[in-house]
């Protein structure tokens, strides 16, 4: 009994010990989950509550959590998979998005307007590939972490990635692939550059 | 262009400070909220792991030496008589069971409180193994007819006890159970002890052998004074004297009245909830 005792003892503190984790992992990163959250609803409430939502229910599971260096992965499928919840019930209604505007410099004629351009594109993928595009591009994350947020397989992520970034018609690492800069349109008859310029993400 | 891209990304305006009260907020309800399930226990649905579940959950319930070593709350403070309590807490696929079952201790009354305890426990258990076997029942019902296992909310049988009073010569306390699924059924079992003597207090104790007459005509003239929102509800043909009898449930308030209770539906609809009357000794 000695033994489970101690058992007992070391799952209460281990609990506790994830529960701060977590809780501190919140607090430093509230303004990106915010962001991301906000590019899936659209609106201040919804973006608050799908939040709201993911913190219970990542609170409630956190003790589930078997290694913590997953504490990010673990808490962005939870806050995903919230959002993802949530634009499917909300699906009748739509939003407009307002448009942000660009602060500061544009170096290069027509540049901005691309960005804005490719920002509003990734908003519109559907939501499987957008996921992915966000988390590769806004929250610099790599294919494997990709993979875990969104439980899918590492082949899986890359393809949709690619099948997005060929919506895109981009290569967002560099300039655009096809035509003028300011221009995404695409012309017709250019698979192969297209292979090449995903290869290079 | 991905710097230009991310750039535009962080110009979403972040609402800060509605954002850091909410997410305070939610944490602080998360914690206070959980601080009452020290060990958690979840089964992903193995059947392995399931059954180690249960043995834990068993041996929280037999060994009080395990439970008080983790949990020991002294809820009276300065009286001598203290509180512990076993808990347990076990989720899986068909329930989430949320388990507080409170033990006497320190009555200076041993036998009254090994017979209390054995009840109590023995009582409890019971009523949470119906529970769970409905639970399994509607689950196993659910996945019968088709319906998807990831799509089933899990039953939520919940048990907490509260003391209503305590000093020197009685304590008086009442447990909670309920069981939310569909709709929501609620038990609650109410303890009056005389700590001298080692009884369980009935009303007969507290009023004298014309106990009937006394507390049900303060009862009728207590539904005569309520508000009429509330008087509307009430169905005065059942409001009978047979329901004062030794197993009406009541309680002893801090000023050491007696408080009798009807549950929901027992004389009134059921929007009227559960009634209680504070019966007085004088007007005899």
């Amino acid at each position: 009994m000695a033994a489970r005792e101690k058992d007992g003892e070391n799952i209460l503190q281990k609990n506790q010990d994830q529960e701060a984790r977590l809780v501190g992992y919140i607090k430093e990163n509230q303004d990106k989950f915010y962001r991301l959250a906000y590019s899936y609803v659209k609106n201040q409430e919804d973006a608050l509550d799908v939040i709201q939502d993911a913190i219970i229910r990542a609170m409630e599971k956190i003790h589930t959590l078997k290694n913590p260096e997953y504490l990010k992965t673990w808490f962005y499928r939870i806050l995903v998979n919230e959002c993802l919840n949530h634009i499917r019930k909300a699906k009748s209604i739509l939003y407009t998005d307002q448009i942000p505007v660009l602060e500061g410099e544009t170096n290069t004629f027509g540049e901005r307007e691309a960005a804005i351009d490719l920002y509003h594109a990734i908003d519109k993928l559907e939501p499987n590939l957008k996921t992915i595009v966000m988390l590769r591009f806004y929250e610099d994350m790599k294919l494997e972490e990709i993979s875990k947020v969104t439980s899918c397989h590492l082949s899986t992520v890359k393809a949709r990635l690619y099948k997005a970034l060929s919506i895109l018609r981009v290569d967002i690492e560099g300039d655009p692939v096809y035509g003028t800069q300011n221009s995404l349109i695409r012309r017709k008859g250019e698979k192969e550059h297209e292979k090449e310029a995903t290869k290079s993400i | 262009m991905k710097k230009k891209l991310q750039n535009l990304y962080e110009q979403i305006p972040v609402p800060k400070e509605e954002l850091s009260a909410m997410i305070d907020d939610t944490i602080a309800f998360q914690q206070k909220r959980q601080r009452h399930r020290p060990v958690r226990v979840i089964s992903t649905g193995v059947a392995i792991f399931a059954a180690a579940c249960v043995s834990f959950v068993v041996m929280l319930n037999i060994s009080p030496a395990f439970a008080k070593t983790m949990y020991e709350i002294p809820v009276l403070g300065d009286i001598c008589r203290v509180f512990t309590f076993r808990e347990y807490y076990v989720e899986d696929d068909t329930k989430i069971v949320n388990v507080r079952i409170p033990n006497i201790e320190n009555t200076g009354n041993t036998e009254l409180e090994k017979r209390i305890n054995q009840e109590i426990r023995s009582k409890m258990n019971e009523s949470v193994k119906e529970s769970e076997q409905r639970a399994q029942e509607n689950y196993d019902a659910y996945i019968a007819t088709g319906g998807d296992p990831k799509e089933y909310l899990p039953m939520d049988i919940h048990m907490d006890y509260e003391i209503k009073s305590s000093n020197e010569r009685t304590l008086s306390f009442v447990i909670d159970k309920y069981e939310a699924h569909a709709s929501v059924y609620r038990e609650r079992y109410f303890y009056n002890l005389d700590l001298q003597t080692g009884k369980t207090l009935t009303l007969q104790d507290m009023f004298g052998p014309d106990y009937q007459d006394l507390v049900y005509n303060q009862v009728k003239e207590q539904v005569e004074q309520l508000d009429s929102e509330t008087k509307q509800y009430i169905f005065p043909q059942y409001l009978t004297k047979d329901l004062i009898n030794q197993n009406r449930p009541f309680y002893l308030d801090k000023n050491g009245n007696v408080v009798v209770v009807f549950e929901k539906y027992e004389i009134a609809a059921g929007a009227a909830g559960a009634l209680k009357f504070v019966i007085k000794k004088e007007s005899l």
